[in-house]
């Protein structure tokens, strides 16, 4: 890989980091060799939004190639919403550039005096002034910025008033509205005055076997296109799995609390084609073509919403207005906010309404489902930390626990759960109380398993939606590969096999690996990060979930189900290798997996 | 009916089925469109399979074997290898499962068939309850 450029924005000082290649073999890139680059700087005393806290962008050693979906890279650190391994991957054509500057990473520490950005053309780093869109929007200060720099083809990666404000789940955005949502990292970028970080580069990435990358890459690009899965993501984006979702229980409603609703198809991607979208959108190089792009009548060009935008302010609001969900998702970009986590504390702000919990006098306005007015002047509220937005802001769990019930937050150690119930499909039981950044659904996708993406060529078995104990080690395994993805750093939507993986790492980076290689980098990524945590003050008890799915719904088409949590728990550890009182990955799964360093600091 | 697959006799007992099974009508009442299904050649299969059939509302109003697609445009075409599709006749691999993992091919408007998976799988119940016999 190319080398890491470290800048440290109280001194200005910058220099150029070489990665041990060890650590290219044993992690190959992005949110792995983050793990292991930070590891013994993440102490449980570091405050996450202090000068000295790292905020380290990585792309992995496919990105930018024009390979299958890996026009990405990752942002990692300290989580100031859970006090844990924050890692939060993003599209676009921001990470590309980022390689063809000659770095295959930005090491970020330090605070500026005053607001600035970071302009890194070619090789060349400049630390320019920020006061002119500190303040702005994410969409006007890319536009300012990039107008300012006046270098066709730069792009710009920012933070919005969130991040300036410090609200806990604010993130950072690119090419208009590709997103590095959650954690809280906008809010860590946000602390050291770093408002954004722009790139244009002219190299070539390196590759180590060119012409076998080049053969591959147009054999997997095509197989990729022609992929059912693919299909579905282009011609209806991601958000064309709800009706499916809402089929098998698995979209949540009501803040977690229904299992039906009436007009329920009224907000699905399938709706999305049929009514307001207008184009698609990608990321570099990318076959799928994901992103929306729909007009709602007033011939301004907008960013349709992904599936958990859609939920999270759909029905998970009892909304079935799709063009409230665009404007909700909007004001969410401009002001810098996962939209994961902002609508489920809206969801929390509306249940703990319907409960009495709070009411108009805390608010200023009441809060009914269905109300989508009144959503979008609580996000402009948490955008600003204004009123009750500054208690949200700190996300559910903060929020929850300001009135005395934390246990209603649906989160899991401090970040909000995504739109995936566990008692439709319960893999993402374990997924949820076992994700090292939260509630996580991307570190592994395992709905996705659940709804029948078993590939057996990564030796996946398939089981029934919900299922128990018996597909703990199937989860460990998937959790595995998508950690493995996470460090290459390649898309979850693209469906592409194995093997296919394997070679195209190989012709880009010269090993001779096979897939359970690459697993074994994955769960050397995933163990990584779970001792991180460990020392962070991670224990067995954190292995949980919250109140709201371990109850059963009353209607749908899941009602009466909860996911045997414990006992796939105690499956799940006996599967990784995991202690089973403490949670900690055992010695003797930490020198297997060739990690004899990390077993002295844990185990002595 | 039932009878070996694949076979004119399956697609009739497949025809018959679907036009007496109170949950398909049901579950189905809004499909409209023609389902190809395509069986590639192999194992036993030396030629490939072309199944027709015309569903609307709930029932099957056409069922054939043709030769070819030729200019057929239908609203669906399902592609899969013989082994596939007889390990899904059987209950062993779910359909789901196969469509997302590359083991079945489909082609057409997804927006359609992501609306109806209900009906897709009862479709391949359907298929499945009349299947008795692989030809081997």
């Amino acid at each position: 890989m190319q080398p890491i450029l470290k800048v440290n924005l109280t001194t200005g000082e910058t220099t150029k980091y070489e990665i041990p290649q060890e650590w290219e073999r044993d992690y190959m890139g992005g949110a792995s060799l983050a793990a292991r680059l930070l590891y013994s700087h993440l102490r449980a005393d570091l405050d996450p939004v202090s000068p000295e806290a790292p905020l380290l962008f990585l792309n992995g050693p496919l990105s930018g190639t024009a390979g299958p979906t890996v026009g990405r890279f990752v942002v990692c650190g300290k989580s100031p919403a859970t006090g844990l391994w924050a890692e939060s991957n993003c599209g676009g054509f921001w990470g590309p550039e980022l390689r063809f500057c000659g770095y295959d990473g930005l090491w970020i520490t330090g605070k500026a005096e005053r607001p600035v950005y970071l302009l890194l053309i070619g090789g060349r780093l400049e630390v320019r002034d920020a006061g002119a869109v500190w303040g702005r929007d994410t969409y006007e200060s890319q536009e300012i910025i990039k107008s300012e720099i006046g270098v066709p083809n730069t792009h710009v990666l920012t933070i919005g008033p969130a991040g300036e404000n410090g609200v806990l789940f604010a993130g950072l955005f690119c090419d208009h509205g590709r997103t590095a949502g959650r954690t809280g990292l906008g809010a860590v970028a946000g602390s050291k005055n770093l408002k954004a970080i722009a790139v244009k580069g002219t190299q070539k990435i390196p590759l180590a076997r060119p012409e076998v990358f080049a053969s591959l890459r147009g054999e997997s690009n095509r197989a990729l296109k022609a992929d059912n899965v693919s299909q579905v993501t282009h011609e209806l984006g991601t958000a064309g799995v709800a009706d499916y979702a809402d089929y098998l229980g698995s979209m949540p409603k009501k803040y977690y609390h229904q299992g039906a609703m009436a007009n329920v198809d009224r907000v699905s991607g399938a709706t999305m084609a049929e009514t307001i979208l207008t184009g698609v959108s990608a990321c570099h190089a990318c076959v799928i073509a994901c992103g929306r792009v729909v007009n709602l009548g007033d011939g301004v060009k907008r960013k349709g919403p992904e599936y958990e935008t859609v939920v999270g302010f759909g029905p998970n609001l009892l909304n079935d207005n799709l063009e409230e969900i665009v404007r909700l998702n909007e004001i969410c970009d401009r002001y810098g906010m996962d939209t994961i986590s902002a609508s489920n504390t809206v969801g929390l702000a509306y249940h703990l309404f319907e409960m009495g919990v709070i009411g108009e006098a805390e608010v200023g306005f009441p809060l009914l489902w269905g109300d989508t007015a009144a959503a979008g002047r609580l996000l402009e509220l948490m955008g600003s930390r204004a009123g009750i937005g500054d208690i949200m802001a700190n996300g559910s769990r903060r929020f929850a626990a300001r009135f005395g019930v934390e246990e209603e937050a649906v989160q899991v150690n401090g970040l909000e759960v995504a739109y995936h119930d566990p008692r439709g499909v319960s893999g993402m039981a374990l997924v949820y109380a076992t994700s090292p950044r939260g509630a996580c659904h991307n570190k592994s996708d395992y709905f996705f398993v659940d709804w029948g993406q078993a590939d057996t060529s990564l030796g996946m078995e398939y089981f029934e939606a919900r299922a128990g104990a018996e597909k703990a080690a199937n989860v460990a395994r998937h959790q595995d590969w998508r950690s493995l993805c996470d460090s290459l750093v390649m898309c979850l939507f693209g469906n592409v096999p194995g093997e296919t993986v394997a070679g195209l790492v190989n012709a880009a980076c010269g090993y001779d690996f096979g897939v359970d290689d690459l697993l074994r980098c994955g769960e050397r990524g995933w163990t990584l990060k779970r001792v991180i945590n460990n020392r962070l003050g991670l224990t067995r008890a954190n292995d949980k979930l919250p109140k709201a799915l371990l109850e059963p719904l009353d209607d749908g088409p899941v009602a009466g189900y909860v996911p045997p949590l414990e006992e796939m728990l105690v499956a799940y550890y006996a599967a990784r290798g995991w202690d089973p009182v403490t949670g900690r990955p055992a010695q003797a799964t930490l020198l297997r997996l060739g990690l004899e360093d990390v077993a002295k600091d844990l185990w002595g | 009916m039932a009878a070996i697959f694949p076979s004119p006799e399956w697609l009739n007992g497949l025809d018959e089925k679907l036009n007496g099974d109170k949950k398909y009508s049901q579950i189905a009442r809004n499909w409209e469109g023609e389902l190809c299904i395509l069986v590639e050649a192999g194992g036993p299969l030396k030629e490939p399979m072309i199944f027709y059939l015309d569903l609307w509302h709930g029932k099957c109003r056409k069922a054939e074997i043709i030769p070819e697609l030729g200019s057929l445009k239908p609203a669906f075409l399902l592609t899969a290898s013989f082994e596939n599709i007889t390990k899904i006749l059987k209950g062993e691999l779910d359909p789901m499962q196969a469509m997302m993992t590359r083991k079945l091919r489909v082609q057409g408007s997804m927006a359609y068939m992501m609306r109806n998976v209900p009906t897709v799988l009862d479709f391949v119940r359907c298929a499945r309850e009349v299947t008795t016999e692989i030809l081997s």
